[in-house]
Order: C-alpha cells, then structure tokens, then sequence
C-alpha cells in the first residue's frame, strides 16, 4: 500500500440495463495494487473483472466504496492510466503513426519530439514499415501492438489491460506475451490485467487474485513471481504447474457457477 | 484469368445495352407505333444535342441542379447533427423518435402544397421541400452510425486525453462517416427526384418545368430528351457520390478489394 | 399500454403545439390553421363525400399500379434469376432505368395514355415494378442451392421447383423488396396526382390548396401521410405474421 499503489475498498457496482432488473456486477471489492506490479485479475466471464477495471480507468463512475490512485480518488479518465482492449479500438481512418500519435497530440507536445516518440514506440513495437498503412490492412497481432504503442506513447504510469490478447490466435498470444513482458522490463509500469486464461495470468503476473462469480468477489491472491527470467524455464518449473493447478481448481468452480448463472 | 472474364462480363453488359437501344431505333422506325408515342432513339438524341448547344437546356439543368444541391446540403447538415443529437441525448430522442419514425414512411410529396403555401412559388419553396423529403434517411442513418460507434474506442480516447468535443468531432464523427455518407447516398437522389416533381408541378424554369411544358404541346421528342437528360445527370450524381466515399474512406476495409 | 403512450406522447405535445402557436399568433393562422379548425374541415370533407370519393379513387389507382407491380414484378425477378434468356433480355432494360427518378416518367405515360386513371395506374406500376425486380431476383438467386437439388433430384419439375421451392424461399427479400415498393407507390400516385389531376387525394389537396382553403388542405395532407404511414405498419404486420416460421 504505498503513496503511488492503486487501492480498491469495499467497490461495488449495479449494472443497469436499459431493461430489465438491475444486476449486482461486483460486491465490495477490496484489493491493494502496488507500484510497479503487475496484477492479474482472473475469473470466469460475468464476474466483472473487466468492469472493476473500467471502474479504476474513470469510464464508469464509482458509486459505491472507493478507489484511488497515489491516494487520490479517480474521478474519470486521465494520462496516468492507459488501457488496451480486446478488440484493439484503433482508429481505423488513422494509419499506425496517426494513432500512436494522438495521445501525444493531445497533450500538445512539440511537433518534432512527437514525431521521436512515435518513432520509438514503432521501433518498440516492432512495426518499422508499416507507419503509413491503415489498421484494416494489419494482421490481429500487429494492430494490438499498434494499441499498445498508442497507449504507451504518453507513457502512463498504470496500464489497463482488458483481454488484450484473447482475440489473438494461440501462437501469435505466446508472442505478445513475451513482448509484453520485455516492453514492461524496458519501461516498468503498474499493470493492471483481465484475463480468464489462468496460464497466461500465472505467467505474466507478479499476482493474480481470483474473482468469484457474478457478483464479483476477490477470493483469492496468489503471489506468482518467478525467479527464472528465460520463458522456457519458467514454464518448465514444478512451481509455474503447480500454481496453475491451484488457480484452475479456484477458478473452475467460479465458473461452473457462472454457466449455471448466465442470465437468458 | 479472373480480369479476363471481369472485362468479357463488362462488354457483354455494353454490347446487351446496344443492343437494346439498336431495337428501339429499328421498332421506332418501323413506325411500328406512332412517331409521337415512340420518337427514334436517334431523333431523342439530335433533340437533345441541339437544345444543349442551343443554350436551352443546360441553364434549365443548371437551376434543378442548384436547387437539389441546395436542398441536399440543408438535409445533409439538418440530417447529421439531428442524427447525433438524438443518439447523445434521451431527451431528444423520447421526443424525435416518434417525429421520425412517423415521417420516414410517409410520402412527403404530399406536404407540396404546403410549403407553396408557405414560401410562394419559387426557388425556397422546391429547395425545402427537397431538403424535407432528403432529410429522413439522413437522419436515420446517423443516428444508427452515432450509436454504433465502439464504446472502447471512445474510452480509449478519453484516457489519451481527448476533451468532450474533441471526442465528437475527431473520433465520434470520422468512426460514424461510412454509415452517414450511405445515407447522404441515398438522400441525394431522394432531393433531385421531389425536385423534379415539385419543378413539374409547380412550372417555370428548371428542368421539370421544361418537360411539363413540352409534354402540353405535344412535343415528345422533347419530353423524351428531357427525360434522357435527367438520367444522365442522375447517374452523375451517383457516380460522383461513389468517387467521392472511395476518397474519403480510402481506410475503409470495403475499398481494400 | 404505458409504454405505448409515454412514447408517442411526444406527437401530443406537437399537436398541442399546432392548436396554440396560430391561436396565439406565433404564426400567421392562415398560414397553419390552428388543429381544431383542420380537425373540423376534415370532418367537413367526410360529411360531404368528398374525402371518400376522392380517397376511394386514389386506393383504386394505387392497389391496381402496386398490385400489377408486384405480380409482373416477382414474376419476372425469379424468372430472370431461373432462365438465363429471360435476364440477358430485361438486364439492360434494368439497369438503364434503375438510375431513373420514375417520376420523371409521369410526363411520358401522360403522353402515352392521357389524362385519366391509366397514366396514373402506369405511372404507380412502372415505379415499383423495378424495386420488386431486384428483390425478387437477389432472393431467388441466394436460395440456398442444396434446397433445389434434393427437390429436383427427389424427381420435381423446374416448374415445381420453381413454384414450391425457390419463391417460398426468397419471400424474405421479396416482402422487403414491396415494403420499398408501397412507399414508392403513395409517392408517385400523389405525383402523379398532382400533375394528371382529375381525381384523387393528391388531387383533392391541390384543389383545395389553389382554392384557398387551407384547412381543408392540411386535413387532406393529413390523411395522406396517415394513410401512408398506416400502410406500412399494416404492411409491417402482414410481413411479420407471413414469416413468422422463421427465426
């Protein structure tokens, strides 16, 4: 719980659909991120991680209980906290420069260090000569990785993460993976990350909390750093295994609950 | 192979529109009907070549145009910003809903008379009659492409940065352009065909007027040309509609065929 | 029940509206003669006869062009996409008068056949008859191919394939292809109206309207939008319950 951790207390939120009962997405919800962690949030579908993230990112309003980043309360969307979707929500009419650069316009950097950044962050990402095509013309990879540059490019303190990768093929998904994590060595970051695929979150996470089914609880957290910095080894250890299984087995049950809850 | 069969499809197209229009030539001449109710294809086309050199015909062409332009861009400017204003706001939408999905299927040729009645006889009353009919589907449209815009990519700009109206205008509009402009392609022909209606309706210059005209003396080459006239420019105006959405949406998937 | 009126209140608020503005000269009454005044010229022209007369003979012009449009259209759309022939001779019939306003046409069936009822019927037919083509021809060639060689092969004729098979499953495209058509239809018989004159709504509206009586006019211009607007939402039903067998 340092000055600049993100800090959930007692959250919960109603969502309301335009018709029909309201429904109880998550039930106060009380977690710690450190600085310069990387937290996975894990759990069957409907149990509303991705809505406690949208909650910590300011695009839904906190109703009940609280959350605050380097002790002050989040009050709508802003720089420090970048998020990447599932579904990449690139820009199409932009091509892959255009899009990285307009965080950076809207911060009114001047013109010749916006143009470097972009430059950079093409290099980071890996997407030298395709600066000037179109995201339609991109594979599923490469526009994720034109996501994360375009939210890396104003350089947040806190990276949301909501499935980022689960509209990915499984091949192209262990690349990424690996990006990701030489990408957060290069410029480490708070990250905050949805998953439901308990291998990935054991692997790129330093924590992962379990969330129950809807309405979303923190069941619970289980530390998963692993002293190996080679993928290989890491995946290969008794430990990485062993901590799946755990996490398979909570997580299994939650979303047994879930099918059994999914609403009509 | 495949470009070879693309161009044998196109010629056959021509060769079958020749060849359709090689039998009107030779049933008109044949008198097989009157010359008056049948006019040679080759006698249309010599009338209408020397009304336009004559100078007769492209300034009436010229006022229609103006007017259904006229009518259009109002629709156009009307149709989007009621579009999105409905899509953003519950209020404007509980109360335009029902105002639009009554008007959509009427047929508003019949409020004619009251825009005469209203604005006279001249241009301001064709103009806003075109623009009331065009301006339907204008509407229609942007508001599905307003609703349909990706939340993520509304937040996403949010958490860049991006103001309230920099949202609207840099990220809302240019995400909803291909669904708006399919409507401003429909409503663009909607505007010159009530203008042309209203235009023979109501008399005078333009090239409904013109047609109205000839039609009560008789002169059926005349109508006939005028009608040829009116199809050329129709299909121009599509056709530029066409060229000007590939520019624009250069981005679009649809245009990477 | 709640629902129902808490949404069209809206067009309550707009009637309201058309009863005060004129009442209190935000507008010129003869300009927009205040709702009750239009109510009770429509009241008038029923009690009269002449929004029956007038109506009975628009409904007639319009059911004959839309119903002629519709038979010739289907018709000649599935046999366009069955027969091969039959499309390479109407195709280019097709796509030269598809980018055709058929409004525009009005002055060549006045030409062709007067005055009267059969240049208003003419007019009607030749506009929703291309509509009808196009979907009746896309919905018949998107009929799924498998349907028709088990029927074939199951030992039916092309004819009863045709009949059984092809037109059953293109109804989808083909009942939006006349949704399209009748709206057409309301608009070129007021056209039409308004030029060949005679009879008519169209014609009873500009009537009234050149004679000056605005009243009369707008409850004209009334029924003709409601009328109209009702069309399609019957239309709307009819379609809904005739497909009601699929998802």
């Amino acid at each position: 719980m340092t000055d600049s951790g993100i800090s959930f207390r007692a959250v919960s939120h109603t969502y309301r659909p335009p018709r029909g009962q309201p429904v109880l997405a998550l039930d106060r919800v009380s977690l710690d991120v450190r600085e310069r962690e990387f937290l996975a949030l894990l759990g069957p579908s409907g149990c509303g991680k991705s809505t406690l993230l949208y909650l910590l990112g300011g695009f839904l309003p906190v109703e009940s209980g609280s959350i605050s980043v380097a002790g002050r309360p989040v009050a709508g969307p802003g720089p420090d906290r970048g998020i990447v979707f599932q579904n990449f929500a690139l820009y199409p009419w932009k091509t892959v420069r255009q899009n990285i650069l307009y965080g950076l316009e809207k911060q009114r950097r001047p013109r010749a260090e916006r143009e470097q950044r972009a430059r950079e962050l093409i290099d980071l990402v890996h997407l030298d000569g395709f600066e000037d095509s179109f995201p339609a013309q991109l594979s599923g990879g490469m526009k994720q990785r034109v996501a994360i540059a375009r939210t890396l490019a104003i350089d947040p303190a806190i990276l949301l993460m909501d499935e980022p990768f689960g509209a990915l093929d499984a091949q192209t998904r262990a690349l990424m993976h690996e990006e990701l994590l030489a990408i957060i060595r290069r410029a480490p970051k708070t990250v905050v990350f949805v998953t439901h695929d308990v291998r990935e979150a054991v692997y790129l996470a330093d924590r992962v909390a379990v969330m129950s089914a809807r309405p979303g609880r923190i069941k619970e957290i289980v530390e998963t750093r692993f002293p190996h910095d080679r993928p290989e080894e890491i995946v290969r250890s008794r430990d990485f295994a062993e901590k799946v299984d755990h996490l398979w087995q909570l997580v299994r049950n939650e979303a047994i609950i879930a099918q059994g809850t999914r609403a009509p | 192979m495949a470009g070879m069969k693309a161009l044998r499809h196109g010629l056959l197209r021509w060769v079958s529109i020749l060849a359709l229009l090689a039998a009107w030539e030779i049933v008109a001449r044949a008198h097989v009907v009157s010359a008056f109710l049948l006019p040679a294809f080759s006698t249309v086309m010599a009338r209408l070549a020397g009304d336009v050199i004559s100078g007769e015909l492209l300034p009436g062409i010229g006022l229609t145009l103006y007017r259904a332009l006229a009518g259009f861009s109002l629709a156009a400017a009307a149709g989007v910003a009621v579009g999105i204003l409905i899509a953003r706001s519950p209020l404007a939408r509980w109360f335009l809903d029902p105002l639009v999905s009554i008007g959509l299927p009427m047929p508003k040729i019949a409020f004619l008379p009251v825009f005469i009645l209203w604005f006279g006889v001249f241009d301001t009353a064709k103009i806003l009659m075109a623009a009331f009919s065009a301006v339907f589907p204008v509407i229609v449209a942007s508001w599905a492409a307003a609703e349909g815009v990706e939340r993520a990519m509304l937040w996403s700009a949010l958490s860049l940065g991006a103001g309230r109206r920099q949202l609207l205008w840099e990220i809302a509009l240019p995400a909803a352009l291909p669904q708006i402009f399919t409507g401003l392609q429909v409503a663009l022909p909607i505007a010159l065909i009530v203008e042309i209606v209203s235009e023979m309706a109501m008399g005078g210059e333009g090239i409904g007027g013109t047609i109205i005209m000839q039609m009560r003396f008789a002169d059926s080459p005349g109508v006939f040309s005028g009608i040829v006239a009116i199809a050329v420019v129709g299909s121009i105006l599509v056709k530029a509609m066409e060229l000007i959405r590939r520019r624009l949406l250069v981005w679009h998937p649809e245009a990477a065929r | 029940m709640r629902a129902a009126l808490l949404r069209y209140a809206p067009l309550l608020l707009v009637a309201l509206a058309w009863e005060a503005a004129p009442r209190l000269g935000l507008v010129r009454p003869d300009a927009l003669p205040p709702l009750s005044a239009v109510a009770h010229a429509w009241v008038g022209l029923l009690a009269s006869g002449d929004l029956v007369r007038q109506g009975l003979s628009s409904l007639e012009n319009l059911v004959a062009g839309l119903g002629l449009g519709i038979v010739v259209g289907v018709a000649l759309g599935i046999l366009m996409a069955w027969y091969r022939p039959v499309e390479m001779l109407v195709n280019p019939l097709v796509r030269i008068l598809y980018p055709l306003p058929r409004s525009a046409l009005i002055p060549v069936m006045i030409l062709w056949l007067g005055l009267g009822a059969a240049s208003k019927i003419a007019s009607v037919f030749l506009g929703c008859l291309l509509p009808v083509v196009l979907s009746a021809y896309n919905g018949a060639r998107g009929v799924d191919q498998v349907l028709v060689w088990s029927a074939l092969a199951a030992g039916a004729s092309r004819r009863r394939v045709l009949w059984e098979v092809v037109l059953p499953a293109a109804m989808p495209e083909i009942l939006a292809g006349v949704r399209n058509a009748l709206a057409l239809s309301f608009i070129l018989l007021v056209a039409a109206e308004f030029l060949i004159g005679q009879r008519g709504l169209g014609y009873l509206i500009s009537f009234l309207g050149e004679g000056g009586v605005y009243d009369a006019m707008f409850a004209g211009v009334v029924t003709v939008s409601a009328v109209g607007f009702f069309a399609d939402r019957l239309y709307l039903m009819l379609m809904g319950w005739m497909l009601r067998w699929r998802e």
